[in-house]
C-alpha cells in the first residue's frame, strides 16, 4: 500500500528515459493491484472461500446454471423455483454481464485444463477487477492530468474502503466489474474527445456495452457524457472531434446498449435515457450551424442563429414532454426521481425506503470510506477547474454529479471513489512533484523510495547519479528562490505520514466493517478467543436434507435468495423486489394473527416458514427488527387489515416486552420468534425469556400454536424453521354431539376389556331345545 | 402546546355561563333530504362548511343521518394565538378541496370546521379543551375513541387526514396539493436577476471567464455534499442537542447521526484543509518573494496537519472502538 506516493517518482529527472518510465509505471500498478487483491482477502483467510451477503448468491446460483447448462439456455431460464406461485424470467430480467465475465473466465481455465470450480472464479472476481479498474483509473487520470498523478490515483483506487465496500473476495455482485467497466468507458471517452478518431469512440461504445450487461448504474453513463457535451456547447467549445466522437458513440451506444434483454427498448422509451438524444440532436443543430456560418453572411447568420437557437431547445423539449404525455415515452421510474426529489421515495416506495442503501450519507461515512481522500479532493477540483481543458471539463462535471447522488443515497458512494482518487492523486501529485523537484533529488528520491520500501529501487537511484548533471541546468535559476530544504523535508514528511495513515485507516476498515461474509457470524468472548456462528448454513442445509424437494419456504424476502442458492428450495419473494404487491402479501401474512395468516399461507401453498431471530445471540439484523417494514410494506397494500399504529404502544413506541400490543403480540412474526423463548435461560443470571437483542423481557411467554409446529432451529436459536400443518392435521374443535352432520348410532363396544376375559359371537345362532338350526 | 393550556383557562370559565340554544327547536323539524340539499348548497358555495353552535347540532348532532361529517375544531383567531390551527386549517383545506374537486365526490361526506369563537357551546360538549381536533361523525351511532384522529402521533399532514378518512369512512381521497408556485416563482425571479445583471454588464462579461468563481463555487458545493448537508435536509435532525444535564452536545455520539452544528464544523476543517493544501502547492510554485513564500507554505502546512488532526479526532469519537489518531487522542 505503501506504493502510493511513488507516483512521483515518475517525475524525477533520472526516468526522463521512456524505459525507465514504462518499468515504474509496470511495477507500480502490479504493486497496487497485488496489495488491492491481498487487502481484499480477510473474509476469504478468517473463513473460507464463499459467496457473501444476499444478491452475489442469485448471481452464483444462475452463474452456476450457466456454466452448467450453456448461454442460451440461460438467456431462456424460467426460474419456478423464485417467486411461487409467479415463477420468475431470470434471463429477461438479469444483467448477464456479472454471469458472462465469470463464465468466460472458467471456459477459458478449463481449456487449458485447469480445473477451477466456478465458486471459487466468483469469488475471487471482484478483487482481480479491482487491479483492472486500478489500472484504468491511472490510464484516466493520465489522460487527464499527468502520469505520476495516475499512479497515484491507481494506488489510491486500490485501496480505498469506499471500492472495497463491493468488491471483497466474495462479494459477487454486479458492482465488482461495474465499476471497471465505468472507469475504462470514461477513459476511452476522454481519449476519444481528445483524438476525436472514431476508433475510441467505437472502444468507448463498446466498452460502454460492457458496462449496460453489467449494471444499472450504466445510466450515470449516458447521462453524464452528454452532459459533458452539453456544458462544452455552452463554453463555446464545440469542436469537430467533439461532433465525431459523441456522434459515433451515441449511435453505436444505443444500438449496442439494446441487444441487452434486460434494457431492450429503454434506451429509446424512457426519459432517463431521453438527454441523450436530446444533447445528439443539439449536437447535430450546432453542426449544421457552424456549416451554415461558413456559407451565409454574417448577417443573415446572426439572424438565422437567433431563430434556431429560441426555436430548437423549445421543440425538443416540447416533443419529450408531448411523448411522455402519449405514453410512448416512460417518465422517470422511482428509484431515478428519488435523487431528485429527496422525499419522495420516504412517501410513495416504502420498500426503496426500507433498504439501508438507499438513506443518506452522513459526514461520518463520507470520512469513513474516503478517509484523507475527501477532505483533499476539492483541492485536485480546485486545480481542474483553475487550468480548465476540454477533458478536464468532464472530471469536474463527473466529480460534481457524483459527490451530489453520493450525498443522497449511501450506495452511491460507490460512483464517487472513483473520481475522488483520480482529483486526490491529482492534488498530491502537484504537491509532491513541486515539494520533490526542486534542488537534490537524490534526497528527495530517498526519502521517497523508503516509503516505497523496495530495496531495488533504492539502490538503483543511488546509481544514477548521472542525470543529476543534465538537471542542474534546469534547475539553476530555481534554486536561488527555493523554500530550502528543511521546509520541503517537513512537508514532504507530514504529507507522507498523511498518506500512511490513510493506508492505515483502509486496511483498518476493510478488516474491521467490510469482511465479513454475513452468512457466517463470528463473535469474540473475553479472553479473545473465536466462535464461529454458522447458523444460517445449517438451517439451509437441513432444508435441503429434510424437506420435499418442491417444498415452499416462506421468508422475508431477504433470505429469499440465500434460501433457493443454498438449500435450492422454492421461495415466495426474494432480494429481486419487483413484485410489490406479492411481498405486501407476505408481509401481511407475518404481521397478522395466526388463523388470517393461515389462510394466506394456504392460499400460497406454503410449506414452511422461515425467521430470523437474533435475541439468544444478539444479533441485530433480525426480523423482529425488521418487523415495522413488513408491517409497513403490508399496510401500503393492505390498509384496512394491516394498521402500523396497533403495533405502536400509546408513546408511539414499539416494543416486545409486557408494555407491547396484544396485536404485537398475536402476530405470527412474534409468536414464531419467540416460541418456547419463555422457557429459555441463557445463564445463571439472566430471566428466562430475556431477549439479548432488545435487551427486554419478552411479554407474551406462554402460547401454542395452533396452525403450525416447529420443524428446526438452529445451534443459537438464530433460524427458525416452522412447518405449515395441513387442514386435516391440526386440532380442530370438538362439535358436540347434537350438531354433528354425520352421527354414528350404533356404537360396538368390545368386550374384551371385560374382567371376565370371555370371548363373544356375534350374530350367534340361538340355540332352542328341541329344534334343528335354521339355516 | 401554548394553546391548550389557555383554553383549560378559558373553557373552565366558559362551563359556568349557560348558553343559549333556543332556537334549535325550530329546525327540528327538517327531513333528512332537506338537510342533505341544504348541506350540498352550502358545499358548493365552500368547500369546508363553518358550522356554529346551531349549525353543529342542526346537521352533524340530528338523527337520522345517511352521511358522514369530518369536523375540524379549531381557534383561529388571531387573539387565540394557535400558531398549528392554521397550519391544521391549510391542510384540512387541501384534504376538502381534493374531496370537492374529485371524481368521487357525493353526498355522503362533509368537511366541516367548528372555531371556537363562534360554537364555544360544542367545545364545551364534547369536553373538548385543546385544538385543533379532528373528529368524525359516523351516519350511524356516536363517534368512537378511534373517530378522533390522534394527531400527536401522525401529525395533521394532509396525506394522514386522508388516510385516516379512508380508514373511517372507505372514502379513498387522493390528496391533489394545488402546486406550490412559490419554488417555480423564485426561480423564475432568481433567472430574471441574473438574465437582468448579465444584460446589464454585456459589455464586460469576462467575470463568467473568471475561473476562481467557478472554482470557488464548486468546490462549496463538494464541501456542502460532504459534510452531509443533504442528510440534514432530508433528516432534519436538531441543531444542537441539549443534553439533560444542561451541557449542550455539538457531535452526535453515534456514527448513525449529526447534528446541524456538527455538519458546519465539518465543512469547516474541510474547508481549511483544502485551503493549507492549496497554499502549499501555491508557496512552491508562484514566484515571488522567498520568505513569503516560505511562511505560506509552513501556514499551509500547519493548517492540513491540525485540522486533518481535528476531523480525526472527532471521527475517532464518533466511531467507537477506532484506533488511530494524528496529533490530537
Amino acid at each position: 500500500m505503501a506504493v502510493s506516493s511513488s507516483a512521483s517518482y515518475v517525475k524525477t529527472t533520472i526516468s526522463n528515459s521512456s524505459g525507465w518510465k514504462s518499468l515504474i509505471t509496470f511495477t507500480v500498478l502490479l504493486l497496487a493491484w497485488i496489495s488491492g487483491f491481498s487487502s481484499r482477502l480477510f473474509a476469504v483467510i478468517r473463513f473460507e472461500s464463499i459467496i457473501h451477503e444476499f444478491d452475489p448468491w442469485f448471481n452464483y446460483r444462475s452463474t452456476a446454471y450457466m456454466v452448467k447448462n450453456g448461454i442460451y439456455n440461460f438467456l431462456n431460464w424460467f426460474d419456478e423455483r423464485a417467486w411461487y406461485p409467479l415463477g420468475r424470467i431470470v434471463g429477461g430480467t438479469v444483467y448477464p454481464g456479472l454471469m458472462l465475465t465469470s463464465g468466460s473466465i472458467h471456459y477459458v481455465l478449463h481449456t487449458f485444463n485447469i480445473p477451477v470450480h466456478i465458486r471459487d472464479i466468483c469469488v475471487f472476481l471482484a478483487p482481480t477487477f479491482s487491479g483492472l479498474t486500478a489500472i484504468s483509473t491511472y490510464l484516466l487520470t493520465k489522460e487527464l492530468w499527468s502520469p505520476g498523478a495516475g499512479l497515484f490515483a491507481a494506488c489510491f483506487i486500490a485501496i480505498v474502503p469506499g471500492y472495497i465496500s463491493r468488491s471483497v473476495a466474495g462479494s459477487y455482485d454486479n458492482e465488482g466489474i461495474a465499476i471497471f467497466a465505468l472507469q475504462f468507458t470514461y477513459y476511452l471517452w476522454v481519449k476519444a474527445v481528445k483524438m476525436g478518431s472514431i476508433f475510441w469512440s467505437c472502444m468507448t461504445a463498446l466498452s460502454y456495452f460492457y458496462m449496460v450487461s453489467a449494471w444499472g448504474g450504466y445510466v450515470f453513463i449516458i447521462n453524464l457524457i452528454p452532459l459533458h457535451v452539453f456544458i462544452l456547447l455552452v463554453m463555446g467549445r464545440y469542436s469537430n472531434r467533439l461532433f465525431t466522437s459523441y456522434t459515433t458513440f451515441y449511435i453505436l451506444g444505443l444500438l449496442l446498449s439494446m441487444q441487452i434483454p434486460f434494457v431492450g427498448f429503454q434506451p429509446i422509451r424512457t426519459s432517463e435515457h431521453m438527454a441523450a438524444s436530446g444533447v445528439f440532436a443539439l449536437l447535430i443543430l450546432m453542426a449544421v450551424l457552424k456549416y451554415l456560418q461558413s456559407v451565409l453572411s454574417k448577417a443573415e447568420f446572426k439572424y438565422f442563429f437567433m431563430v434556431a437557437a429560441l426555436v430548437a431547445p423549445v421543440l425538443v423539449f416540447l416533443t419529450v414532454v408531448g411523448l411522455t404525455y402519449a405514453g410512448i415515452i416512460a417518465p422517470w421510474s422511482g428509484r431515478f426521481y428519488s435523487l431528485w426529489d429527496t422525499g419522495y421515495a420516504k412517501i410513495h416506495i416504502p420498500i426503496i425506503a426500507s433498504v439501508s442503501e438507499h438513506q443518506p450519507t452522513t459526514w461520518f461515512s463520507f470520512f469513513f470510506d474516503l478517509h484523507i481522500l475527501v477532505t483533499t479532493f476539492p483541492v485536485g477540483l480546485w486545480y481542474c477547474i483553475k487550468s480548465i481543458t476540454d477533458e478536464r471539463v468532464f472530471v469536474v462535471l463527473y466529480a460534481l454529479s457524483a459527490v451530489y447522488f453520493a450525498g443522497v443515497m449511501v450506495r452511491l458512494m460507490l460512483t464517487l471513489t472513483p473520481v475522488v482518487c483520480v482529483l486526490s492523486g491529482i492534488a498530491f501529485s502537484r504537491l509532491l512533484e513541486l515539494y520533490l523537484k526542486e534542488e537534490e533529488n537524490p534526497q528527495t528520491a530517498d526519502t521517497d523510495s523508503e516509503e516505497e520500501g523496495s530495496g531495488e529501487r533504492n539502490s538503483r537511484n543511488m546509481y544514477d547519479k548521472a542525470g543529476k548533471l543534465r538537471k542542474m541546468k534546469h534547475e539553476q535559476q530555481k534554486e536561488s528562490d527555493g523554500l530550502g530544504v528543511n521546509i520541503r523535508s517537513i512537508v514532504i514528511v507530514a504529507v507522507l505520514m498523511m498518506l500512511m495513515m490513510f493506508a492505515v485507516h483502509c486496511t483498518w476498515v476493510t478488516s474491521n466493517a467490510y469482511s465479513s461474509p454475513s452468512i457466517v457470524l463470528a463473535s469474540y468472548s473475553h479472553d479473545g478467543s473465536r466462535q464461529i456462528l454458522d447458523d444460517f448454513r445449517e438451517a439451509y442445509y437441513w432444508l435441503s436434507q429434510n424437506t420435499d424437494n418442491d417444498a415452499r419456504v416462506m421468508s422475508w424476502w431477504d433470505y429469499g435468495y440465500q434460501i433457493a442458492g443454498m438449500a435450492n428450495r422454492t421461495t415466495l419473494v426474494d432480494n429481486n423486489t419487483w413484485n410489490n404487491s406479492h411481498i405486501a402479501l407476505v408481509g401481511k401474512a407475518m404481521s397478522s394473527n395466526e388463523s388470517e395468516a393461515y389462510k394466506i399461507m394456504v392460499s400460497l401453498d406454503v410449506d414452511y416458514v422461515l425467521v430470523i431471530f437474533g435475541g439468544v445471540i444478539g444479533y441485530s439484523g433480525d426480523d423482529i427488527n425488521k418487523f415495522l417494514w413488513m408491517v409497513r410494506i403490508a399496510e401500503g397494500e393492505h390498509p384496512k387489515d394491516i394498521r402500523e399504529s396497533d403495533y405502536f404502544t400509546d408513546r408511539g413506541e414499539f416494543r416486545v416486552d409486557a408494555e407491547g400490543t396484544p396485536t404485537l403480540f398475536n402476530s405470527l412474526m412474534y409468536k414464531l420468534c419467540y416460541y418456547k423463548f419463555g422457557e429459555f435461560k441463557m445463564d445463571y443470571r439472566s430471566p428466562a425469556g430475556f431477549d439479548r437483542t432488545r435487551n427486554v423481557i419478552i411479554g407474551n411467554k406462554n402460547f401454542e400454536l395452533t396452525y403450525l409446529e416447529e420443524a428446526y432451529t438452529t445451534e443459537h436459536w438464530l433460524v427458525r424453521i416452522y412447518k405449515v400443518k395441513k387442514p386435516d392435521e391440526f386440532n380442530r374443535p370438538r362439535i358436540p354431539v347434537s350438531e354433528r352432520k354425520i352421527k354414528r348410532s350404533k356404537i360396538f363396544v368390545t368386550k374384551k376389556t371385560n374382567k371376565r376375559k370371555k370371548g363373544t359371537i356375534r350374530n350367534k345362532p340361538t340355540v332352542v331345545k328341541g329344534k334343528k338350526l335354521s339355516s | 402546546m401554548k394553546c391548550i393550556l389557555w383554553f383549560c383557562v378559558i373553557l373552565s370559565s366558559l362551563c359556568i355561563i349557560k348558553t343559549i340554544n333556543g332556537q334549535q327547536r325550530k329546525k327540528d323539524g327538517q327531513t333528512l333530504s332537506e338537510r342533505v340539499q341544504q348541506l350540498v348548497d352550502m358545499n358548493h358555495k365552500r368547500s369546508v362548511l363553518r358550522f356554529n353552535g346551531n349549525k353543529f347540532r342542526d346537521y352533524v348532532r340530528a338523527t337520522p343521518r345517511n352521511y358522514s361529517v369530518i369536523v375540524m375544531f379549531s381557534a383561529m383567531a388571531a387573539q387565540r394565538q394557535c400558531a398549528i390551527c392554521r397550519h391544521a386549517n391549510d391542510e384540512f383545506q387541501i384534504v376538502a378541496n381534493s374531496f370537492r374537486y374529485s371524481q368521487i365526490y357525493s353526498n355522503k361526506l362533509f368537511f366541516a370546521v367548528v372555531d371556537f369563537d363562534e360554537g364555544p357551546d360544542v367545545f364545551q360538549m364534547l369536553r373538548l379543551n385543546t385544538a385543533p381536533v379532528f373528529m368524525h361523525f359516523p351516519p350511524k351511532g356516536k363517534p368512537k375513541q378511534s373517530d378522533t384522529m390522534d394527531i400527536q402521533r401522525i401529525g395533521f399532514a394532509a396525506e394522514a387526514i386522508a388516510k385516516w378518512i379512508a380508514e373511517r369512512t372507505d372514502v379513498q381521497i387522493r390528496v391533489f396539493r394545488p402546486p406550490n408556485y412559490s419554488g417555480t416563482v423564485a426561480l423564475v425571479m432568481l433567472f430574471a436577476v441574473v438574465a437582468g445583471f448579465l444584460y446589464l454588464r454585456r459589455n464586460n462579461l469576462d467575470f463568467l471567464y473568471n475561473k476562481n468563481c467557478w472554482g470557488i463555487g464548486a468546490v462549496f458545493f463538494c464541501f456542502a455534499m460532504v459534510s452531509g448537508q443533504m442528510w440534514n435536509h432530508i433528516r432534519g435532525p436538531p441543531f444542537v442537542h441539549k443534553t439533560s444535564s444542561g451541557g449542550v452536545a455539538y457531535i452526535h455520539g453515534s456514527s448513525q447521526g449529526q447534528f446541524v452544528l456538527e455538519t458546519y464544523i465539518v465543512m469547516v476543517l474541510n474547508a481549511a484543509i483544502v485551503l493549507g493544501m492549496i497554499l502549499m502547492t501555491e508557496a512552491a510554485s508562484h514566484k515571488g518573494d522567498v520568505r513569503k513564500r516560505r511562511i505560506l507554505s509552513i501556514v499551509g502546512l500547519v493548517l492540513v496537519a491540525t485540522f486533518f488532526s481535528l476531523i480525526l479526532s472527532i471521527f475517532r469519537s464518533k466511531a467507537h472502538g477506532y484506533p488511530y489518531s494524528f496529533l490530537f487522542k
